[in-house]
């Protein structure tokens, strides 16, 4: 029996036996990772959704099919997991190679949130609750081998280590001694040199997706058994944790995305064993050790971007021919100016035909998903700022405007102030944050916003949004979050019609704001940046200011929207408006369906609100019909098929960066590039650029040496 | 004549290869230099260095006297240092005008976000005119409402310079302005470019494989090659001697050149450094090895 005194190092011990298997676990995530991302240039943010589906096919073919284990792991993670990964590859991604980064990465969410529901719907599987996964030894999770009397390691928790120690050999052998894993590493080493020495890098891509995703696939089915339910959100987080991890070797390096994944399975152990005896008077530290999973991975992934300096140079020089990330592509062509006139005008005249017939003849429920829809048209417009004309992808766009919705409710409710002030407050806190949140991440961009982005909003999903003076804390649970509806001189707010008409003021002033906004000096700047970040700093612009003005003015705009959605509803509702999830799906579809002009996050918000009600339940087939119940067996249409719809159109963005919006507008009635002839190249010049010709095939620029 | 320029020192190092080792050089006020050498020789990272788009991992920069080493990218333009990109930076879907307008605006610092609100962040007429002016004495007058995309290679290279000289620079950093350009072009470009130097009197530091050019254009010389500075001087004299043949031709030199000698050296170093180090090395090594060779022939 240990005494007292020697058992600080007893359990520091104890949590490192407790904190190696899901680290092994995490470990095998970060591995693909680094893997997919090095290779294809892909940062493949749909790893999560991949698990999901081996994990559900096991547990399908395990416990409803009632298959034996082998067959079942067979089906689920020799056979689907690299089959799905595969399919994607030579589906999608091979397609865009030469897509910028952030193109990619839309696309990856768009996966990530419709691979579930298409497996759910295929397979016709139902997360059933009550049944608990299982894992692929007998008895896993009630035999138990203990280790010098310290822990004791169950089956299932030996299997995970015992897997991820032969996959890492298997890597090993792989890179070592097969022809393939030659080309590997010399892709890894540099993708564009590889292919200037004429190795088939497609080839090499389609091999190592399928091996990224066996790895994720086993990562699943190992994971699952810590699950009560199976459910596709909980394989997100894992995820986040294994992005974590995978940044700990500045997303390039396998050893270090290892060594990462374990690291940071055993410092959530360590964590939790050490926590409750320092920090048990603080409420601060009690909810981050409920909520380690999430919080450790923010927390470690900006000690990473604030303490290696080594990130930023690790972006280029890895790569001598990598040059810079290759900028958006141009738009589709110029717009046709009779079209795009017409196209204003019947926008108007839907717009203002609607809001009167919504005003006049609207019963309640279509007041209030018109309403809905104005709302989250000024929280889709934050996005317009950010990714439309900075160019970067914020994933924590929900955290900001529960930021706003949350000083709504602490300020009003508990402070007894006016609710519109309070909104306006919202929208400042929230831009504070911004403000603070971009500095670690303002001079790297790209790939490294979103990550932060994401893993914020995670941080702020588990750990914030529970504490007293942010989301309500205890208090809410029991009262709620209970929001007011203001008065505003002579107009009462709490009459729903009343409020539309407030709500789509506040909608034309910020639309007016983000026009103006971009044709001043901050988004010229800002479309310099996005343009070339090199180019702007040869004149003066200043990369970390105004990215960190994106941030701040974005994030005001998410964090008014919010508040106003709070006092919309009445009530913050965190987990319905704001969750991290919900929150990726809003910047997708704002994405898909054009971020850079103001329409497009109007028709994003109008297909978010209203696409369901219309749509999916039949209320345009039942008007057209006349009936009131006309398709009783086809509506509701399954509401899973509306993510599969946001995944489709997440891959047509990759085509059409401009969004589908600006597409359909533009009209394709002229070719891209109408007229000039391009600068004239030498011949090594076309060899060298071939690596990122379509990349830079829509700009005046190559790379060429002349003798 | 004061110094617009002078730096003293710059190592680079990527990885296995130094790439710059001990440059120092400088340029004086309204002076014409040429930086040449062979491809890879660490004339695109030298500018890098002195802009501090790349941290140097030694040495110094002054920028007319103050010392600038530690300044970011952005501070150093604005203190006076323009400079163009041997692979065009344009600001995709941005006309022409836009691409001056932002220089103009920068440069006076006008800027700022309650003006953009309140609808006052257009153009004003003084800015106008200035875009106007640069427009007019570069020939892109026909173009100014053009989205960029739609410039050929050689009116892209014009618009930088255009960009660079709204910033009003004491001194104009060219990255083979030439590459890419046929012969009409560049000399098209060569006129205008010496047009506007007279006319506003600012230093040139030009980086250039047309060997024609850099004599017609430069007074003075720098010649790099494998990240040292093995020649300089006024720029006859520096393109008839043998050093530079040596550098360019990629055989060795008779050894009565001293510099020469220096040349032959750090090539050894280079290639042994290589055998030893990652792949990445390995591959640039080669690539600069093929491309001397196709210099040669
Ligand atoms: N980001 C980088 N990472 C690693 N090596 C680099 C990087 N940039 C340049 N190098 C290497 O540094 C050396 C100098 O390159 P640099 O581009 O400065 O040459 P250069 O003189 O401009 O050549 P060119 O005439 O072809 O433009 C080369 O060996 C190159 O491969
Ligand atoms: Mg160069």
């Amino acid at each position: 029996m240990a005494t007292d005194s020697s058992s600080v190092g007893a359990d520091f011990l104890r949590a490192v036996l407790q904190g190696a298997p899901p680290g092994a676990v995490y470990a095998l995530v970060a591995l693909g990772f680094v893997l997919t991302y090095q290779t294809s240039g892909v940062f493949n943010l749909a790893f999560g959704a991949q698990a999901y589906v081996s994990a559900a096919m096991y547990f399908k073919a395990r416990l409803i099919w009632g298959w034996p284990t082998v067959w079942a792991v067979l089906l689920s993670v020799v056979v689907l997991a690299p089959l799905v990964g595969l399919t994607l590859e030579v589906l999608i991604f091979k397609h865009l190679r030469s897509a910028s980064a952030v193109s990619k990465l839309v696309v990856a969410i768009g996966l990530a949130v419709a691979l579930p529901n298409l497996f759910d719907i295929i397979a016709s599987f139902k997360p059933a609750s009550g049944v608990t996964p299982v894992g692929v030894v007998p008895g896993g999770a009630d035999v138990f081998y203990s280790v010098f009397g310290l822990y004791r390691f169950s089956r299932n928790e030996l299997v995970d280590m015992g897997v991820a120690l032969v996959a890492v050999i298997g890597l090993g052998a792989v890179f070592r001694f097969s022809p393939i894993g030659l080309r590997m590493r010399a892709v890894v080493e540099s993708a564009r040199m590889t292919e200037l020495n004429g190795i088939a890098a497609s080839r090499v891509a389609a091999f190592s997706w399928a091996l990224s995703s066996l790895f994720a696939g086993v990562a699943g089915v190992l994971i699952a058994p810590r699950f009560n339910t199976l459910g596709s959100s909980d394989f997100f987080s894992l995820m986040v944790v294994a992005i974590a991890a995978a940044a700990v070797g500045s997303l390039a390096s396998l050893p270090l995305a290892l060594a990462g994944g374990l690291g940071l399975g055993i410092v959530i152990a360590e964590l939790n064993t050490f926590l409750p005896r320092w920090g048990t008077d603080s409420a601060w530290v009690r909810t981050v050790q409920d909520n380690l999973t999430p919080s450790v991975p923010f927390l470690v992934l900006f000690a990473v971007l604030a303490l290696v300096p080594g990130i930023r140079r690790v972006q280029g020089a890895g790569d001598p021919l990598a040059g810079v990330e290759p900028p958006p592509t141009a738009r589709a062509g110029r717009p046709d100016p009779r079209r795009a006139l017409a196209m204003r005008l019947l926008g108007a005249v839907v717009v203002i035909g609607g809001g009167v017939v919504v005003l006049t003849r609207g019963d309640q429920l279509w007041v209030y998903q018109v309403t809905q829809a104005v709302v989250i048209a000024i929280i889709f417009l934050s996005v317009t700022v950010i990714t439309g004309t900075g160019g970067q992808i914020s994933l924590c766009q929900g955290a900001f405007a529960a930021i706003g919705a949350c000083t709504v409710y602490q300020l009003a409710v508990r402070y007894d102030m006016s609710v519109l002030v309070a909104m306006l407050l919202g929208g400042l806190v929230a831009a504070a944050v911004g403000a603070i949140l971009s500095l670690p991440v303002r001079r790297l961009g790209g790939i490294w916003t979103a990550i932060a982005t994401l893993a914020f909003a995670y941080f702020f999903d588990a750990v914030m949004i529970k504490l007293s003076w942010v989301g309500g804390g205890a208090a809410s649970l029991l009262r709620g979050t209970a929001v007011p509806r203001p008065t505003l001189g002579p107009w009462d707010l709490s009459h729903e019609k009343a409020f539309l008409v407030f709500a789509a003021v506040v909608l034309a002033v910020v639309a007016a704001a983000v026009v103006a906004l971009r044709s001043g000096t901050f988004g010229r700047s800002l479309i310099a940046l996005r343009g070339s970040e090199v180019g702007a700093q040869s004149i003066g612009i200043s990369a970390a200011r105004t990215r960190l003005t994106a941030f701040a003015v974005s994030a005001f705009i998410a964090g008014l929207g919010g508040g106003l959605l709070a006092i919309s509803q009445r009530d913050v509702n965190y987990g319905a408006n704001f969750t991290p999830f919900a929150a990726l799906f809003w910047t997708v579809l704002v994405v898909a369906l054009g971020s850079r002009s103001v329409p497009g996050a109007l028709i994003a918000a109008a297909a978010f609100a209203l696409f369901e009600p219309l749509v999916l339940d039949g209320a345009v087939v039942g008007w057209l019909t006349r009936e009131r119940h006309p398709l009783p067996s086809l509506f509701p249409i399954d509401g899973k098929w509306l993510f599969i719809l946001f995944g489709l159109a997440a891959i047509q963005f990759a085509r059409h960066p401009e969004g589908l919006v600006e597409y359909g507008l533009s009209g394709r009635s002229r070719p891209a590039r109408p007229d000039r002839p391009r600068g004239r190249r030498s011949p090594n010049t076309d060899s060298a650029a071939a690596g990122d010709a379509a990349a830079s095939d829509q700009r005046p620029a190559m790379r060429g040496n002349r003798s | 004549m004061k110094d617009v320029l002078r730096a003293a020192g710059i190592t680079k190092r990527f990885a296995g290869i130094v790439a710059l080792d001990d440059v120092s050089l400088r340029i004086g006020e309204g002076e014409r230099v040429g930086l040449i050498g062979p491809n890879g020789a660490g004339k695109t990272t030298l500018f890098n260095c002195l802009l501090g788009v790349l941290a140097a991992d030694g040495g110094t920069v002054e920028v007319a006297g103050r010392d600038v080493s530690r300044l970011r990218a952005h501070r150093r333009a604005r203190l006076g240092v323009g400079r163009t990109f041997q692979r065009i930076e344009l600001f995709p879907e941005t006309s022409v005008r836009d691409h001056l307008l932002i220089a103009e605006r920068v440069r006076r610092g006008t800027g700022r976000l309650w003006k953009d609100l309140l609808g006052l962040g257009r153009p004003t007429a003084e800015e106008t005119r200035r875009c106007d002016e640069v427009l007019e004495l570069l020939g892109l007058v026909e173009l100014a409402d053009a989205p960029v995309e739609r410039l050929s290679l050689g009116q892209g290279r014009l618009v930088e310079v255009g960009r660079a000289l709204m910033t009003r620079p004491a001194m104009l950093l060219l990255d083979e302005p030439s590459s890419g350009l046929d012969r009409a072009e560049t000399m098209a470009l060569a006129t205008t470019l010496r047009e506007v130097q007279r006319e506003q009197g600012f230093a040139i530091l030009l980086v250039e494989h047309d060997v024609e050019l850099v004599t017609s254009f430069t007074t003075r010389s720098y010649v790099l090659d494998f990240g040292r500075l093995i020649a300089e001087g006024p720029t006859g004299e520096v393109m008839a001697s043998d050093a530079v043949r040596a550098a360019y031709l990629g055989t060795y030199a008779p050894p009565e050149s001293a510099t020469a000698r220096t040349a032959t050296t750090t090539r050894t170093a280079t290639t042994t450094g290589t055998a030893t180090t990652t792949g990445t090395a390995t591959t640039t090594g080669t690539g600069t090895a093929t491309t001397t060779e196709e210099e040669a022939r």
